[in-house]
């Protein structure tokens, strides 16, 4: 309530808005369509054809290899239902994605905060910490499978500082599995999140933290009033894509425990690519991965509705 | 409008069509070179030993040259299968034997997939366990140049620390990880978090305890006549996890990947390894002065009952599409010649599928040798199975019943099941 004179003062502040030209636009500042021609072509080719065509197996009882197979319906969808590796697998998919969507961002978020600052390093600090998210998934996957074995650094670096109470079998131990790959994500991640936060917060006018500040709001009522609406967009975007690869998550989880122990660590990409390649089911592999990609647009799509409405109301 | 969209559509179908004219030109080029130089193409899965054969077997054909990829199990499979559906495999494949992984020979040989090799040279001199393994349907498939065997891998310079020797009894066994539990350096390392890794010592038990009693269980199980859950696998399943706990593998087997597994058994951290032959050639990189012979893993207290699990590992076939058919067939008689197949297990650290190559066994395999020599072995369990289900069921079931969430039983239900889901 304190912000309310100010927020009109900034308005008034803004420079005058040209008003709208009121003369037709001149009919070469808008590309003729068939310019997009050879982007869409080559996308149908590569993507859509294959994919529709793909789609296809869902609804055979093909292995991979034998010309010969037959049309089965919805046999593969139905028999998901039936199998409990698909069920705990979808389960994981959702834990996993929760958990990293929420960690991450957090993360990035505080990460983005620090940086922000005026601190002396903060340039080789965005360096350092965005590092991690250039790293291939594979590389730093199999780094941290041998960080986390029980003899591995992270269990010595325990022992070594006293809290030795503290070492566990992070990869083996099924309760604890799929957090480590949750955890390994986030690592990776989380700096991808803060450049994005970090352009959002750079682009908060530093007059209006001043002004608030002159108004005797504190630090966090400041992030709270001043900078998260204007995050809003950043928030919306850094969500979006952690959801979206939570869901489809399947480099880390491969390399660094290949599901297991057991099933513990499924998720419903790597059942796709055990099912496909290892077991040679690939109609009910496909049927999986038709399944995956309706969780992802449902999923993504229910979030873009609920955040721009966020956004709109933010700003 | 109109008139400026056709064109432009006219131009793009006009540059895809020479696209594709394009690449039709260069592979009709390749496949017409037959000519001057001969190009044969091959995918292999023998990282580090098909150089030293393509090498040889580009020297005793001048003028040809062999292109060849190389890669990993899994990698393999997924790249294999796609290029044959896709018909743009290569000419000489490597092909598992038997049945149960997706390139083994049953598998790619039953949609017709592979050359029949039955009237090759080497074909009618393969042995019996290594027949029923290259064949389908009586017709040959697979060039199989070497066998495996599975057993307990022991460091002797760990061995002679700790001042045991190596047991050949099941009592002796249990005996020997207390005292060396007790000693601080525990028997066998046990990288269970590969999941491959986990059969491996059931494999050893399971060859004595199952086979030791019927040699035809395999026929019996086929037949319909016998079950895992009510046969000694049973046994050798409850001897596994006897040695479990009584601390005869390092502490948190699930945590411990297969290169930390050689890690722990190359530096002596634990007394040995129980791994397949393959091991050896990877232990001696991480320890260059070590010296690691395979034994026997005892599964009963009469040490003339032990079997071994020995098998022939991944051989080649020959694309029933083949480019370069000939040349195929030069290459895989040139892989059972003794020259190609000596050098392929000398480099792998195996033996050979024939035995008159005069190839001279390492010391660290006299013992493998003898048991194959005298007949004691068995094929590894999962080439007969009727499907990869079974075996990737006990994999991930043999990972949970380390970890607590299944158990013995449990497990050889489900593998029961998937064996009698049939192929």
């Amino acid at each position: 309530m304190a912000l309310a004179p100010h927020k009109r003062l900034v308005d008034k502040d803004r420079p005058p808005v040209a008003a709208p030209d009121p003369r037709p636009r001149p009919a070469r500042t808008a590309p003729p369509w068939w310019f997009a021609l050879p982007a869409m072509l080559l996308f149908a080719f590569v993507v859509l054809v294959p994919s529709v065509r793909g789609v296809y197996y869902a609804f055979t009882d093909w292995d991979g290899l034998d010309p010969d197979f037959s049309f089965v319906g919805l046999d593969n969808f139905a028999a998901m239902l039936d199998d409990p590796d698909a069920k705990q697998a979808v389960w994981h998919t959702l834990l996993i994605a929760v958990a990293i969507t929420v960690v991450q961002n957090a993360v990035g978020l505080l990460l983005a905060l620090g940086v922000n600052s005026a601190i002396k390093s903060r340039n080789l600090l965005r360096v350092f910490l965005f590092a991690p998210a250039v790293i291939t998934p594979i590389v730093t996957a199999y780094l941290w499978r041998n960080l986390l074995g029980p003899d591995g650094a992270v269990n010595s670096l325990f022992g070594a500082v006293g809290l030795g109470g503290w070492r566990q079998d992070w990869l083996g131990d099924p309760e604890l599995a799929l957090w480590s790959v949750v955890g390994v994500t986030v690592w990776q991640y989380a700096g991808y999140s803060m450049v994005i936060f970090l352009a959002g917060l750079q682009s908060v006018p530093k007059e209006i933290h001043e002004a608030a500040s002159m108004d005797g709001a504190g630090p966090v009522r400041r992030f709270w009033s001043v900078t998260r609406p204007l995050l809003a967009p950043a928030l919306t975007i850094n969500l979006m894509l952690s959801i979206i690869g939570g869901i489809k998550l399947f480099d880390q989880v491969y390399a660094l425990t290949g599901g297991g122990p057991g099933h513990a660590t499924d998720t419903i990409s790597t059942l796709i690519y055990k099912d496909a390649f290892t077991l040679g089911e690939f109609g009910y592999s496909i049927a999986l991965a038709v399944v995956l990609t309706i969780i992802v647009a449902v999923v993504s799509a229910g979030q873009y509705a609920a955040l721009s409405r966020n956004e709109r109301a933010a700003s | 409008m109109k008139t400026r969209t056709l064109p432009v559509t006219v131009a793009a179908v006009t540059s895809m069509a020479v696209l594709a004219a394009c690449s039709g030109g260069t592979k009709a080029g390749t496949e017409s070179g037959s000519g001057g130089s001969k190009t044969l193409t091959v995918a292999s899965v023998d990282q580090g030993s098909i150089e030293d054969v393509v090498k040889a077997f580009e020297k005793a054909n001048p003028g040809v040259k062999v292109r060849y990829t190389t890669s990993g199990a899994d990698q393999y499979q997924q790249q294999i299968r796609t290029q044959l559906s896709s018909g743009t495999a290569p000419d000489v494949l490597s092909v598992w034997p038997g049945n149960g992984n997706p390139a083994a020979t049953y598998v790619l040989a039953k949609p017709g997939y592979l050359r029949d090799l039955s009237d090759r040279p080497w074909a009618a001199k393969l042995p019996d366990a290594m027949k029923s393994v290259a064949q389908y349907e009586g017709k040959t498939y697979n060039a199989v140049f070497g066998q495996n065997g599975i057993g307990a891998v022991y460091n002797e310079q760990a061995l002679k620390k700790a001042g045991l020797t190596a047991p050949d009894t099941w009592k002796d066994l249990l005996a020997f990880c207390k005292a060396a539990k007790a000693k601080g350096t525990p028997a066998f390392a046990l990288g269970n978090q590969d999941n491959w890794v986990t059969q491996l010592v059931l494999y050893a038990l399971v060859a004595t305890t199952v086979y030791g009693e019927d040699r035809d269980f395999d026929k019996k199980m086929q037949a319909g006549e016998v079950t895992f859950a009510k046969s000694s696998w049973a046994t050798a399943l409850d001897k596994y996890m006897t040695m479990e706990k009584t601390g005869c593998f390092q502490k948190n087997p699930l945590g411990t990947n297969y290169e930390a597994s050689q890690q722990l058994a190359a530096t002596g951290k634990t007394l040995g390894i129980v791994q397949g032959n393959w091991v050896i050639a990877l232990l001696q990189q991480k320890n260059p002065k070590g010296t690691f012979t395979l034994k026997a893993l005892p599964a009963t207290d009469d040490p003339a009952q032990t079997l071994v699990p020995a098998a022939a590992g991944a051989g080649y076939g020959v694309n029933a599409k083949a480019k370069n058919e000939e040349l195929a067939l030069k290459f895989v008689d040139f892989v059972m010649s003794a020259g190609g197949m000596n050098t392929f297990v000398k480099k792998q650290g195996g033996l050979p599928s024939l035995s008159d190559t005069g190839f001279a066994a390492d010391p660290s395999l006299a013992e493998l040798s003898e048991f194959i020599e005298s007949d004691r072995t068995v094929p590894f369990m999962d080439q007969l199975w009727p499907n990869p289900k079974v075996q990737q069921t006990m994999l991930s079931g043999l990972q949970e019943i380390f970890s607590g969430q299944s158990t013995p039983a449990k497990l050889l239900d489900e593998m029961d099941a998937d064996y009698k889901s049939g192929s």
